[in-house]
């Protein structure tokens, strides 16, 4: 009962706050509803005990991507109200498309829901992998069976990351960065001169 | 009881506000990206509540690995949007065809 | 469905941290309300500065150099989500996971190093 119950909160804010996603006039706004809808579908995904994807969705997408996003909308100094200058006449564009894309969806699920699938646990219940939880049987699997997937993804990763470096760092040549290795060794002889100068005469360094 | 039919449509609704906010925000380019955000995670919600209900785990691994990709995209598609944006002091998408013939 | 019985540490976690949050934001506002006069004058509520009004835009604009931090970020982040179930499931995976593993982080090493090298951990 308290899984129904649950079931419905979360996809009932979940759809809520994609809708708020897409509909709000401030992009600032936008990026705290997709926050909202990023922990409901973890709690969506936690009742079905995918307990580590959900985590994952809190940290990755919450603690990071949004986080990103917020960057982005925050750094940049945009005329928004120009922005939505065709939200309405784009508007019947996609009413239409998304209609069309629904009854797809409704026709492919009224398939579905006449009996050519056969799903195995009608309860849900992921059954766990060798009596282990569901992040160590995640972990099994992950790091035998799709080995060479985890590390097209670590690719994928490292190609992310050299490319947001090519992309948006400068070089800046108008400030004076510290240069430790140089510090270190400057020498005590090559950074004082002793001199004596006669009475009445300035130094020349 | 839950099914998967309730699953899936949940991630069909979602996947269907991810396209419509891309249709209705076509000048944003912030907007577009977080749709798309959406739609990954319409498909992830699909590969979870799948892969629960036929009792497979590679739907788990893969909704992983489509978190990685989303990761990515959103990294990069960002960087992009900073450059444009340092050049042109706008993020209007509609003046992206300068390099049209 | 999971048993949720075992998430009602968390719910009760999350009540406490709401419940103290916002203790924190509206009991000052209360007790001000309540202790203090409140007697606004128009000198009172016109805004304390130099000469022009104090109302703009709240979105100041950040630097772009936070982007790279933030991009940086979400890499290792990602990274480190995915030692997690390499950490559990070591005992059933071997040498061939730990392999992978090692694998994996010297890509992403190269990753960091090229972003020290090329200076975008730099501030100034």
């Amino acid at each position: 009962m308290i899984q129904v119950l649950a079931f419905y909160l979360f996809a009932t804010l979940v759809i809520a706050s994609a809708v708020f996603v897409i509909m709000s006039r401030n992009p600032v706004h936008s990026v705290l509803w997709l926050i909202v809808a990023f922990f409901n579908a973890a709690g969506l995904m936690v009742l079905v005990g995918a307990e580590f994807i959900a985590m994952l969705l809190v940290i990755v997408y919450v603690g990071a991507v949004a986080v990103l996003f917020l960057f982005v909308v925050m750094m940049l100094d945009i005329d928004f109200a120009e922005l939505r200058a065709g939200f309405i006449r784009n508007f019947p564009l996609g009413i239409a498309i998304a209609l069309v894309l629904v009854a797809e969806l409704v026709l492919g699920i009224g398939a579905e829901r006449a009996g050519a699938l056969k799903l195995g646990t009608p309860d849900g219940t992921a059954a766990p992998l060798m009596d282990r939880s569901n992040i160590e049987a995640i972990g099994a699997l992950l790091y035998s069976r799709y080995l060479f997937l985890f590390e097209s993804a670590g690719i994928i990763l490292l190609v992310a990351m050299i490319g947001a470096i090519v992309l948006t760092h400068r070089e800046r040549s108008d400030t004076r960065r510290q240069n430790i290795s140089k510090q270190v060794k400057r020498r005590p002889d090559e950074a004082t001169i002793n001199v004596k100068p006669e009475v009445g005469k300035g130094v020349q360094l | 009881m839950i099914g998967i039919e309730h699953y899936v449509v949940v991630s069909s609704i979602l996947f269907v506000l991810g396209v419509l906010g891309i249709f209705l925000n076509r000048k944003n380019v912030i907007v577009i990206l977080m749709a798309i955000e959406l739609i990954l995670l319409a498909v992830n919600i699909n590969l979870v509540a799948f892969s629960a209900f036929l009792n497979d785990l590679t739907g788990q691994i893969f909704a992983m690995f489509v978190l990685t990709v989303a990761a990515g995209e959103a990294a990069i598609g960002l960087a992009i949007l900073v450059i444009y944006f340092r050049d042109r002091g706008s993020i209007a998408v509609d003046d992206v065809n300068r390099m049209k013939g | 469905m999971v048993d949720l019985s075992q998430y009602l540490p968390i719910l009760i976690f999350l009540a406490i941290a709401q419940g103290l949050s916002a203790a924190f934001v509206f009991l000052p506002i209360g007790v001000a309300y309540l202790t203090g006069a409140h007697k606004p004058d128009a000198e009172k509520l016109s805004e304390y500065e130099c000469g022009f009004p104090a109302f703009e835009d709240p979105r100041s604009q950040f630097d772009v150099r936070f982007y790279l931090v933030a991009i940086l970020f979400i890499i290792f982040d990602l990274e480190a989500a995915f030692l997690f179930p390499w950490a559990v499931s070591l005992d059933v995976t071997g040498w061939p996971g730990w392999i992978t593993m090692m694998i994996f982080l010297a890509e992403l090493v190269i990753g960091f190093a090229y972003a020290w090298k090329k200076g975008a951990l730099e501030w100034e």
